[in-house]
């Protein structure tokens, strides 16, 4: 037998494994009691429009709210975190820390809950936008927990942009802060991208804590609405359709962002 | 390629071995009259905790919990002579049957009312509760009854018979969903909500703890009952079980411990 049979065969019989494993994995599952618990059709059907109206509505708010909030903050934050001035940077390294280091449940408790409590202050209720006072303290919560992950990334990036490039821009004689502006942060930008995307997409799941702080039902997010279809039909479906509804928001997300990045790969 | 096929082959036969394997005992059986458990000698009793004064966690009981559901399965445990085990279990995936399906329990005591939709999916004993809902306000809030919640903010627990209740009584009322009275309690403390509507013994514990009151009691002509695998053998046992207690008068002895000292 030659060298190169052997590997032809070798790599036959991998994929001949692979269909082994899948068909005795597939032809041992119970596939009724999969169908029953998970995907029950009228069930699925009762959900509808509601799991696309109300829950995939108010999931895609909360986390454009959060991703928006947290960006702007964290590039403040990785601002003074590079700043000359030495307490920028303490206060900056310790709000990172602080809530780079708590769990997001945590704190959005601490606002929800907390703040109320030990100050009688409740959080204003936000109408046009649909927010409740405990959900706009959750929100909060989640730009406060995103911004320290967002911080470090887009300190990164920013120092990842070659130190001549802000050198050049300087002698010719732009200011530090249009600098900053026009030259260092697009191509910070680029760098950050995937990372952000990331971000993105825990930010996009870490909206389903919200639920903790109470939800009136037009409120509920996807993972709650979810969980909500479970009590009512005392069957998993509901948490199956939530979890595609996830998929379908966060792929085309992704992608979309990946289709940007191939697009200036090329531009440069 | 003798060599690479040979495990191959073995892991396959392994493969199907396992899965004929788990299905031969999936069902309690009792051909001598025994009840046969998903462990051997002991009765798998699973609870959403903390839930007081239903389930608690409790470091000096045996089990690592107490409370009205646990001192129950404990009498049935004794009366099949089984060892009492509880785990505590998200109360979902126990609604849902998937932890009986799944053979992670054998009991379920976890408050849990008798519904038809669940009874699709479990099977439940005889009822050994009934349930009363309760609305829970501050001392002095101009809220006297259901009727006063019109434009009020009330808390409920997600997917409960709380719930329900209020949606179909409470005109009117922001219904705000909470995961468990452990966010609804801090939510009515810190003013996020202005009365509670949960079952009446959770809130007879807040009222106990001062500045709270309960100024409603709602009979919803609903009963708890220990659910179990779907057409599970265990039943009869079970509610064989909670006839004996009943009898016995060990039954009001524990119901009076934990309701009737108000």
């Amino acid at each position: 037998m030659t060298k190169k049979n052997r590997q032809r065969l070798t790599r036959g019989a991998m994929y001949a494994l692979f269909v082994v494993v899948l068909i005795a994995l597939a032809t041992t599952a119970d596939w009724e009691s999969i169908r029953t618990n998970f995907f029950d059709e009228a069930v699925w059907k009762d959900l509808w429009p509601d799991l696309i109206l109300v829950a995939a509505w108010n999931t895609i708010k909360y986390t454009a709210l959060s991703f928006a909030g947290a960006l702007a903050l964290a590039l403040v934050l990785a601002l003074m975190r590079m700043s000359p001035v030495a307490p920028y940077r303490w206060l900056a390294t310790l709000f990172i820390e602080t809530f780079r280091g708590l769990p997001a449940l945590v704190v959005i408790i601490l606002l929800a809950f907390g703040v109320p409590l030990a100050f009688g202050y409740n959080w204003p209720e936000i109408g046009w936008l649909g927010l409740s006072s405990n959900t706009t303290g959750g929100i909060l919560a989640l730009i406060l927990v995103g911004s320290a992950y967002m911080a470090e990334t887009l300190r990164a990036g920013i120092q990842a942009v070659p130190k001549g490039q802000a050198e050049a821009a300087r002698s010719l004689g732009m200011s530090a802060p249009r600098t900053m502006v026009t030259v260092v942060l697009p191509q910070a930008v680029r760098v950050v991208i995937p990372p952000m995307t990331n971000e993105f997409v825990l930010l996009l799941k870490d909206t389903a804590l919200l639920s903790v702080i109470g939800m009136q039902a037009v409120e509920r997010d996807l993972l709650a609405f979810g969980q909500n279809g479970l009590t009512t039909y005392a069957n998993s479906s509901p948490l199956m359709a939530v979890a595609i509804v996830y998929l379908l928001i966060a792929i085309p997300i992704t992608q979309l962002v990946a289709w940007m990045e191939r697009r200036q790969q090329k531009a440069r | 390629m003798k060599r690479f096929l040979t495990p191959l082959a073995a892991g396959v036969l392994a493969l199907s071995l396992a899965a004929c394997g788990s299905d031969s005992d999936d069902e309690p059986k009792s051909a001598d009259g025994s009840v046969t458990t998903i462990a051997d000698g002991k009765l798998t009793v699973c609870a959403d905790v903390p839930y007081p004064p239903f389930e608690d966690f409790d470091k000096s009981s045996p089990t690592g919990f107490k409370g009205y559901d646990i001192d129950i399965v404990q009498e049935v445990a004794d009366h099949l002579d089984l060892e009492l085990v509880v785990r505590d279990a998200d109360f979902n995936s126990l609604q849902g049957g998937l932890e009986f399906a799944t053979n992670k329990c054998d009991l379920g005591a976890s408050a849990m009312t008798i519904t038809e939709k669940r009874e699709e999916k479990i099977t439940f004993s005889d009822p050994y509760y009934e349930s009363m809902q309760s609305l829970l306000v501050p001392e002095g809030s101009d809220i006297k009854s259901i009727d006063d919640l019109d434009g009020k903010k009330v808390g409920v627990q997600k997917g409960t018979t709380g719930e329900s209740y209020a949606n179909d009584n409470a005109t009117g009322a922001k219904i705000v969903i909470f995961p468990s009275d452990g966010e609804m309690w801090p939510a009515l403390k810190g003013g996020q909500v202005d009365a509670l509507l949960q079952d009446l013994p959770v809130n007879v514990e807040h009222e106990k703890a001062g500045g709270y009151t309960i100024v409603e009691e709602y009979a919803t002509d609903e009963s708890y009952g220990l659910a179990m695998k779907k057409d599970s053998p265990l039943a009869a046992k079970v509610n064989e079980a909670l006839d004996a207690i009943r009898e016995s008068g060990r039954y009001q002895e524990i119901y009076d411990s934990y309701f009737s000292a108000k």
